[in-house]
């Protein structure tokens, strides 16, 4: 039953010419930045790679396309509604959706920094191999809870226009390092990844706040897709 | 199978005002247009719109409960289905959904004439191909046992439009419980064996058939005849007793009676008499303001009738005390 109805989400990302164009165009210009880095020569080129481009850059944007992907660019509550049609129960159709898009939004976040880290890897980094580990568990926290963020942006409005509203929001009030940052994934992932950390949490505090928000966001987006 | 008790719900500007029906298996149609709330009843029968007051059960239990809604079918005028799927894809998906053991989805897709859409993405498809594959995976489902659909006649592909009647026929034989809404009269009484005229979200009158339908209406049955001659059978009609008004009109003769079976007696008897050849003879299908205005009148006869029925109850007897 989950994979059924995970299908068509995953129909849509998979057999979706754009959605696959916009995730490889964002993914090229992460290793892009990776490889420039590397090419000059950067002692520290994994740190400011994935603090500056992979974290503040890349991987909202990615999330952003992939969740605009999975839900057809539609609401969440628009997009499980042709299975509730067939006779799957909304809750179970929400749960799935939003899981296929978490999963997807984690999985591509921790390769995509471990490749990141490999490929930008200077002489001032941390060993490789450990910095890659270290990039693909932040990068997969990170995924999580910007597609998860997104997600329950995707329930408001018609057509989900509250997922921009909410990239707005993480750029504005994620950029500070005071209380209000705290609620965007923005500031724990930029602390994760080794850059400034949100009222000097540590980075156990913040990845704990990921899994928080990834989980409070989900929770809320199924049951406003439920509900609808 | 479907019982409504007291149902009130709104969609703006619409408000159902305390509905109560009931269904049963066959095949029944809802008279209005969207405006009067067919398509509403529909989506409160599957559960999808909110109840204000009332009760609404579908097959013993709520409609929201997870074993009803596997039983229930709603195929409305824009079709939803996934679109990222094929239409194959979108039977076996449903077909998992609803529980049902897996079967060939083309052939599924055969009973409506439209196999040839089986491997085509639902976003390729027409409007009209994609209702014609939300309807196929309605009808030929085992476990549906309520299918809810708005206008199955209109805006479907025309293979399948040609095979609909009889296929949504057979499921009311079988058991199920097919309600139509529909604004046409003709396409309820083509598919439907009862129908519920809705009017501004209430009930405007009840009717067996379409005759029944036509009986509504205030100017009675309409014939209307092609014949060789116009001139000859119009003047050979309008000396029947039984037809009340005659007419020409865009070529035809268009005859009025009270009683359908009388005006087609008289019209026959006028087609010999008058020895025309006759191209083209059908009762004409009453408009649906015929059809309110005719529900509208009964409403006021009945009203009336037990107004002057009170009337004479509460009147003191002629020789009784003061």
């Amino acid at each position: 039953m989950i994979a059924a109805l995970a299908r068509p989400s995953l129909a849509r990302v998979f057999r979706t010419p754009r959605a696959l164009l916009a995730l490889g165009a964002w993914s090229v210009l992460a290793l892009g930045f990776a490889l420039a880095a590397r090419s000059r020569g950067s002692a520290n080129g994994a740190d400011h790679v994935l603090v500056n481009a992979y974290g503040a850059l890349i991987l909202p944007l990615l999330a952003y396309t992939l969740v605009g992907a999975v839900l057809g660019a539609r609401s969440l509550a628009a997009s499980i509604a042709p299975v509730v049609r067939l006779g799957a129960a909304p809750t179970r159709a929400a749960v799935v959706t939003v899981g296929v898009a978490v999963g997807a939004g984690a999985a591509v976040g921790a390769v995509l920094a471990s490749v990141v880290a490999l490929l930008a890897h200077g002489s001032g980094d941390p060993p490789a191999a450990s910095d890659a580990l270290a990039s693909a568990y932040a990068g997969a926290l990170g995924g999580a809870a910007y597609t998860a963020w997104f997600v329950v942006g995707a329930s408001f409005g018609k057509r989900g226009g509250g997922r921009a509203v909410l990239l707005v929001a993480d750029w504005v009030l994620g950029l500070g390092r005071g209380a209000v940052a705290l609620a965007t994934p923005r500031a724990h992932l930029r602390n994760l990844l080794g850059g400034t950390a949100p009222m000097e949490w540590s980075g156990r505090a913040s990845a704990a706040a990921l899994v928080m928000i990834a989980v409070v966001c989900a929770v809320v987006a199924v049951r406003r897709a439920a509900r609808a | 199978m479907i019982a409504l008790d007291g149902v009130a719900a709104r969609r703006a500007p619409l408000t159902l005002a305390r509905l109560s029906l009931s269904w049963g298996p066959g095949v029944h149609s809802i008279v209005g247009t969207p405006g009067d709330g067919g398509p509403l009843v529909l989506e409160l029968v599957a559960g999808k719109a909110r109840l204000r007051t009332g009760h609404v059960r579908v097959l013993d239990g709520s409609p929201v409960d997870a074993a009803v809604r596997r039983q229930v079918a709603l195929v409305l005028l824009e079709p939803s289905l996934p679109d990222a799927l094929s239409a194959a894809e979108v039977l076996a998906l449903a077909a998992t959904l609803r529980g049902e053991p897996p079967r060939d989805p083309v052939s599924r897709l055969a009973s409506l004439g439209v196999e040839a859409l089986a491997p085509r993405r639902v976003r390729t498809l027409a409007p009209e191909e994609a209702r014609a594959v939300a309807l196929a995976e309605a009808l030929t489902s085992t476990r549906v046992r309520v299918l809810l659909l708005e206008e199955p006649l209109a805006g479907v592909d025309p293979r399948a439009a040609a095979r609909l009647p009889e296929v949504l026929r057979g499921r009311g034989r079988d058991g199920c419980v097919v309600l139509v809404a529909t604004a046409s009269l003709r396409d309820a009484g083509d598919v439907a064996d009862d129908h519920v005229l809705l009017r501004g979200g209430t009930i405007a009158g009840r009717a067996g058939s379409l005759g029944e339908l036509s009986a509504f209406s205030q100017d009675g049955v309409r014939v209307r005849i092609v014949a060789s001659d116009p001139q000859a059978l119009l003047a050979a009609v309008a000396g029947e007793a039984a037809v009340e008004a005659v007419a020409r009109r865009d070529g035809a003769v268009v005859a009025r009676g009270r009683d359908a079976a009388a005006l087609a007696a008289a019209v026959g008897r006028a087609v010999v008499a008058s020895g025309v050849d006759v191209m083209e003879i059908r009762v004409e299908t009453p408009s649906m303001d015929d059809a309110r205005a005719a529900s509208a009148s009964v409403s006021t006869a009945t009203y009336e009738a037990a107004y002057a029925r009170t009337r004479a109850g509460l009147a003191p007897p002629p020789d009784g005390p003061p």
